[in-house]
C-alpha cells in the first residue's frame, strides 16, 4: 500500500470479513465505483515463483494487467563479468533453474564461437549435450504440465508430474553428480564422461516413460473440466507472437513449426530424427498438447543418443576438446573411492614437471583468453529461444554477457493474453507461458 | 536469404550504415540519429519482422553500444543492428513503436545502463527495486557484495583480530580503498 493509492485500501488479513462485506455492500449502492485493483503475488501459489500481477477488475473481467517482476534479480550478468569464462557456467546454470543444461549450452556455444573452436568440440561431447538437454526438456515440461494441472485444481497431475520428473533428476544425479545447477557443459565439451551403468539406467527410463506420459494424458486430454478451463482461453495468434518476440510452445501452438533445432541446428541436431509438433488453436489447451508431444519427440532423440553412445567406441573418444590451452589437463572428477581419478596427472605436476604445474595453476585459476569480438548463440530451450550474447575484450573474463531468456520475453504477453478475459483465466494464461522467474529476473 | 544477400540488401537501402557479414551473421552499424529508420527498414524491407532482443554494452569512454537482434522467420535470416550513444548524454529513440516486444528490453537497458529511450511509453524500473541508485551493469558500478567480510575468529592458534596474518588479495573490480584492511 502506498501513500498515493487512490480509492480505499483493504488488507484482507483474516477475521475482517464482515468489514469487507459491509464495504462491498456500500460500494454496490454507488455506481461507477466498481473498479477493483487486486494485487496477486509475489507470494501466490499459482504465480510460478515470485511473479506479481496487479489486476484491475470490472466485476470478474480483467481490464488491465500489469506484471511486476524483479523479485528474484540476482545480478548474474554482472557477476559473470568478474569470473573466468569457465566459471561463468556455474552462474548461468542458476538462471532458469528448471532448464539448467540449456543455459549452460547456450553460454558454452557462444564462448566456443568466440574462440572459433565450434568444429573441434568432440563428437561424444555433442551427443552427451543433446542427451542431457533432451532429458532436461522432459523434466522441465513435466514440471510445467504438473503445476499447470495443480493451478487448475488437478492435484493428481502435479503428483504424477513431479514423480516422473524425479526419475530424470536421478539420471542427472548419476551423470553429472547434481540434481540441478549442474555446470556439466563446459566451453570445449562436457565436464565428465558417463559413469558405468548410466546407459542401462537411461534405457530403463526409456521403457518406463512412454507409459507414464500416457497416464498423464489419460487424466487431462479429454477431461471436461480441464478442457473448459483451457480451450479458447488466453488466445494469442501468430502476429501477436511475432511482434512481442514470443517463442517456444506458445509460438508452436499458433501452427508455426519454428524450432531452432531445425532452423539453425547446433550440437549436431540435424543428424537426429524428430518432428516439431504444432497445433493451430492459439490457446492454452494447444500449448499443453505441444508440450506433451514434445516430450515424446525428446524420448525419440534420447533413444538415438543412447544408440550412438553404446556403439563401439574409437580408441580416442574424449568428451573435452583436445586443446591444452582450453580443456583442463585432466578429467578432474571425484572417483567412487572418494579420491581423484587422475593420480598420474597429479604425480606429474607435483613431482616431475614444474612447467606442467605452472600451466595447470594458470589454466585453473586465471583461465584461458578469448579473442575480442561479439557473438550471439541460441538454443531451443523448453520455453523457447534461449540465447547468449557474449562480448569479449580479449581477456580471461567476459566483458559482457547478456542472456535472451525466453521466460522474460514470453512473460510480456501475459497482458495481451489476459486483458478482456476473466480473472480465473489469468491463472491458466500464466501457467501456459510457464515462466521461470529465475530466468526472467536473472 | 543468405547472409551475403542480406548484407547487400541492407547496404542498398541504408547507405549511411556500416555493414559486416562474418561467420553467417550480419551486423549493421548505424548512427543514433538513423536508429529508428534502420529498424523500420529492417522490419518492412528486409523482412525481419520477428523481434528477438535488445541490450546494451558499456564501452567505457566511447559510451554505450545498443544492440538489437531481429529475425525473419520466413527467410530464416537474422540481423544484428548496433549503434553507439555517448556516455555524457546516452539517449536514443525508442523502437517500441516498431517492435512492441522491445518494451521490457528497453526498460531493462535503461535501468542497467542509464540509456534513455525517447518515446518509450513507460520507462520505469523493471527489475531493480524502487529508489535504487545507480546503473548496475555500467563498468564503474562496483559490485559491492564482492568485498568480503573478514572472518572474525583466528584461523590459526595465536592469530590476532587486529593483525592480518597474510597479504589480502582484493577481488577483481574492487577499488583499493574498499573493504576490510
Amino acid at each position: 500500500m502506498t501513500a498515493e493509492a487512490e480509492g480505499r485500501v483493504y488488507n484482507v488479513g483474516g477475521q475482517d470479513w464482515d468489514e469487507i462485506v459491509a464495504a462491498a455492500d456500500e460500494m454496490a449502492d454507488s455506481p461507477g465505483e466498481e473498479r477493483l485493483v487486486i494485487n496477486m503475488g509475489p507470494q501466490h501459489p499459482s504465480t510460478h515463483g515470485v511473479l506479481r500481477l496487479v489486476l484491475t477488475l470490472d466485476g470478474e473481467t480483467v481490464t488491465e494487467l500489469r506484471p511486476v517482476i524483479g523479485y528474484l534479480h540476482t545480478g548474474i550478468e554482472k557477476n559473470m563479468e568478474f569470473r573466468t569464462w569457465t566459471q561463468g557456467v556455474t552462474f548461468c546454470t542458476r538462471m532458469d533453474y528448471l532448464s539448467p543444461l540449456f543455459n549452460e549450452t547456450a553460454y558454452c556455444l557462444a564462448v566456443e564461437r568466440l574462440l572459433g573452436i565450434e568444429a573441434e568440440v568432440p563428437r561424444r561431447a555433442n551427443v552427451l549435450r543433446v542427451l542431457m538437454m533432451e532429458l532436461n526438456r522432459i523434466s522441465s515440461h513435466l514440471m510445467a504440465v504438473g503445476t499447470f494441472g495443480m493451478e487448475l485444481g488437478a492435484t493428481t497431475v502435479f503428483l504424477y508430474g513431479l514423480r516422473e520428473r524425479e526419475k530424470v533428476l536421478d539420471l542427472f544425479e548419476l551423470i553429472s553428480g547434481l540434481r540441478m545447477n549442474h555446470a556439466y557443459v563446459r566451453p570445449g565439451g562436457v565436464s565428465q564422461d558417463l559413469p558405468p551403468g548410466a546407459l542401462e539406467r537411461i534405457r530403463e527410463f526409456l521403457t518406463v516413460m512412454p507409459g507414464q506420459l500416457a497416464e498423464i494424458r489419460a487424466l487431462l486430454d479429454a477431461n471436461a473440466l480441464y478442457i473448459a478451463r483451457t480451450k479458447n482461453v488466453a488466445h494469442l495468434d501468430l502476429s501477436g507472437c511475432m511482434a512481442l518476440g514470443i517463442t517456444g510452445p506458445i509460438l508452436r501452438a499458433t501452427g508455426l513449426p519454428w524450432d531452432l533445432r531445425k532452423s539453425q541446428p547446433y550440437c549436431g541436431y540435424q543428424t537426429y530424427e524428430f518432428d516439431v509438433p504444432t497445433v493451430d488453436s492459439c490457446d492454452v489447451y494447444g500449448r499443453y498438447l505441444v508440450r506433451m508431444a514434445e516430450m515424446d519427440e525428446s524420448l525419440k532423440i534420447i533413444e538415438q543418443c543412447v544408440d550412438r553412445l553404446a556403439a563401439k567406441r574409437p580408441a580416442h573418444d574424449p568428451v573435452m576438446i583436445n586443446d591444452p590451452k582450453i580443456g583442463w589437463p585432466a578429467q578432474l572428477a571425484l572417483g567412487p573411492d572418494g579420491l581423484g581419478n587422475s593420480p598420474a596427472h597429479i604425480a606429474h605436476i607435483m613431482s616431475q614437471s614444474m612447467e606442467a604445474l605452472i600451466h595447470h595453476f594458470k589454466l585453473v585459476t586465471e583461465g584461458f583468453r578469448v579473442p575480442p569480438g561479439q557473438v550471439y548463440a541460441a538454443v531451443e530451450s523448453p520455453r523457447g529461444e534461449l540465447g547468449c550474447h557474449a562480448v569479449s575484450d580479449g581477456g580471461t573474463r567476459p566483458y559482457r554477457v547478456h542472456f535472451r531468456d525466453p521466460s522474460f520475453t514470453n512473460l510480456q504477453s501475459v497482458a495481451a493474453m489476459s486483458e478482456g478475459g476473466l480473472i480465473a483465466d489469468v491463472i491458466a494464461a500464466v501457467a501456459s507461458i510457464d515462466p521461470v522467474m529465475g530466468g526472467v529476473d536473472r | 536469404m543468405t547472409p551475403e544477400a542480406l548484407a547487400a540488401a541492407a547496404r542498398d537501402r541504408l547507405p549511411g550504415a556500416r555493414c559486416e557479414s562474418a561467420s553467417g551473421s550480419v551486423t549493421l552499424e548505424v548512427s543514433p540519429a538513423g536508429w529508428r529508420d534502420a529498424l523500420r527498414c529492417a522490419r518492412d524491407e528486409l523482412d525481419c519482422d520477428f523481434f528477438d532482443w535488445l541490450t546494451a554494452v558499456d564501452e567505457g569512454e566511447r559510451g554505450f553500444t545498443v544492440v538489437v537482434h531481429v529475425y525473419s522467420l520466413a527467410g530464416r535470416h537474422h540481423l544484428l543492428v548496433r549503434t553507439q550513444v555517448s556516455r555524457s548524454s546516452p539517449a536514443l529513440a525508442s523502437v517500441t513503436g516498431i517492435y512492441r516486444g522491445a518494451d521490457w528490453h528497453e526498460r531493462e537497458a535503461h535501468e542497467m545502463f542509464g540509456v534513455v529511450f525517447d518515446g518509450h511509453p513507460n520507462l520505469a524500473p523493471l527489475l531493480l527495486p524502487e529508489g535504487f541508485d545507480g546503473h548496475p551493469l555500467r563498468k564503474d558500478f562496483v559490485l559491492a557484495p564482492r568485498v568480503d567480510k573478514e572472518w572474525p575468529g583466528g584461523r590459526e592458534p595465536g592469530e590476532g583480530e587486529d593483525r592480518p596474518a597474510r597479504r589480502r588479495l582484493r577481488p577483481p573490480g574492487i577499488p583499493e580503498e574498499w573493504g576490510p584492511r
